[in-house]
């Protein structure tokens, strides 16, 4: 008789390949299904954008063919996906839409950061104690879950026409540009914002904690533009930065 | 949302607030200041003999020790193998070496836990040469070791006995008197050669006729209805509720 790892892994393996689950009992084409369709819901949901563009038929035989090659390691189905950007980057059957895959990383930064942890509140009142002279040495760290994205494909349009409730014009001018942007969580609902330069080096220092004073140099440096202390004020009260 | 008299409590799947924070996690803190949650989890395939998550259990466990659940559930199930998730409660044969493998789960996840966890009973769709212990004496073996408790789901004890003629009533009568704590009823959909457990659908019949023999056995415990896919005006669902209510109130539905 089999053992119970032995009856499990072949069951496992029936679940994934159509040869073996052939050879079957009647009932066991329900988890065959039943696998296939949480597969599939866990990426439609995590990739709603691709979705629309490719069509729902299509994405269905995308997500399972995705399963096979970036097989669940979870049994959290939020977290099953993350790989999909490059598996559309070397995906044959998409290869005329060739943004597709930088939308796909555009939608799992924006997956992240809807579960993220909540930002801590900057507390004014921390600075009463610290010498005005200490404050370029602070650390300044940026909102769990934001990111920064650069693309050459028009991903704020592309973002912006597909969401929920957009009613307006459809057509994106896919000539190749340089999108550069955040994507955060203001309080609960992602969204994205595009960058000028200063603002992107500001926000990519605080991504790895730079020092503020280290942090603003960087970003006036690289753009001239670069207002430190609006900078300063907006992002700190969107909640992206934190000192 | 307001705390309504008509709501005995909020369940919830575990795995959906195993993110850190955002919307969902401030949606069921802010029900959890009204009402009880229960947290129901899907994933964690206490049966699997390959890939049993102990990152899982704690994630687990930071849920449980922030939104303080009335119950913590899991699936009597295994859900990977070689290093691979299914994402489905699937089958175990009832033999010695599954109710041996799951006792020493539950025992760990109620450890890591520091509670005494429910178990759900699930329907299935094959049967096992190695199934030598009837579903009932399985169940009711496991929360005699383990101390867990029950969580019946009615539906998924008919579903069986219609796929694989076992008697639901006698599974029923094999459990003790004491261990059920939650019951668990749904709606399933007649495929050509099985039926199937959906949650799709209002409550069947002999499903109902099986309730209203566990609340005489059992007593008035906590019932919910899980419909959660086609799911139906908002009336629809509260009608299957109130009949659920209403067998509750019945004069057989007393502790015994």
């Amino acid at each position: 008789m089999q053992s119970l790892l032995e009856s499990q892994r072949q069951f496992g393996a029936a679940l994934v390949d159509p040869a073996i689950a052939a050879i079957m009992p009647r009932g066991f084409a329900v988890y065959v299904a039943n696998v296939r369709g949480n597969w599939t819901r866990a990426l439609a949901a995590a990739y709603p954008i691709v979705r629309k563009i490719v069509g729902e038929g299509f994405f269905e035989g995308l997500a399972l063919e995705f399963a096979r090659v970036h097989v669940s390691m979870s049994g959290d189905l939020n977290e099953f996906g993350a790989r999909l950007p490059d598996f559309l980057a070397a995906y044959q059957e998409t290869r005329d839409l060739p943004y597709l895959a930088d939308v796909a990383t555009m939608e799992w930064l924006a997956h992240c950061a809807y579960y993220a942890a909540n930002p801590a509140p900057f507390d004014p009142a921390r600075f009463a104690a610290i010498d005005p002279a200490e404050y370029s040495r602070l650390p300044v760290t940026r909102a769990p879950g934001s990111a920064l994205y650069g693309s050459q494909w028009p991903l704020l349009r592309i973002w912006t026409v597909h969401q929920e409730g957009y009613a307006g014009e459809m057509s994106v001018d896919l000539r190749p540009g340089n999108d550069r942007f955040l994507i955060h969580r203001p309080k609960w609902r992602v969204e994205l914002a595009p960058l000028a330069p200063g603002d992107y080096r500001f926000l990519a220092e605080a991504g790895h904690g730079a020092a503020l004073g280290d942090a603003l140099h960087a970003a006036t440096r690289e753009d001239p533009d670069f207002d430190p202390t609006s900078a300063l004020a907006r992002w700190v009260a969107l909640g992206v930065v934190t000192l | 949302m307001r705390a309504s008299p008509e709501i005995g409590w909020v369940e919830v799947h575990s795995e959906n607030y195993f993110g850190e924070g955002g919307l969902d996690r401030h949606v069921l803190e802010r029900v959890r200041a009204d009402l009880p949650v229960s947290l129901h989890g899907v994933g964690l395939g206490l049966g699997s003999v390959e890939g049993f998550s102990e990152p899982h259990v704690a994630k687990l466990k930071a849920l449980a020790a922030w939104i303080e659940p009335a119950f913590v559930s899991e699936h009597l199930c295994w859900g990977s193998a070689f290093g691979q998730h299914f994402n489905d409660l699937l089958p175990l044969p009832y033999s010695e070496a599954s109710l041996a493998l799951v006792c020493g789960r539950v025992l760990r996840l109620q450890e890591a836990l520091g509670l005494r966890i429910l178990i759900e009973n699930v329907s299935a769709y094959v049967t096992f040469p190695e199934s030598v212990i009837p579903e009932g004496a399985f169940i009711a073996e496991l929360a005699s070791r383990t101390g867990c408790g029950v969580l019946l789901d009615v539906n998924n004890l008919y579903v069986n006995q219609k796929n694989h003629g076992i008697d639901a009533l006698a599974q029923m009568n094999a459990l003790p008197r004491g261990c059920v704590e939650e019951i668990h009823l749904a709606g399933h959909l007649a495929d050509e050669d099985c039926l199937i457990d959906t949650h799709g659908d209002r409550v069947a019949d002999p499903v109902w006729q099986l309730y209203e023999a566990a609340l005489a056995r059992f007593g008035p415990v906590p019932s919910l209805i899980e419909w959660d896919t086609d799911i139906p005006p908002l009336d629809v669902l509260l009608a299957e509720a109130g009949k659920a209510r209403h067998c509750m109130e019945a004069p057989n539905a007393v502790a015994a």
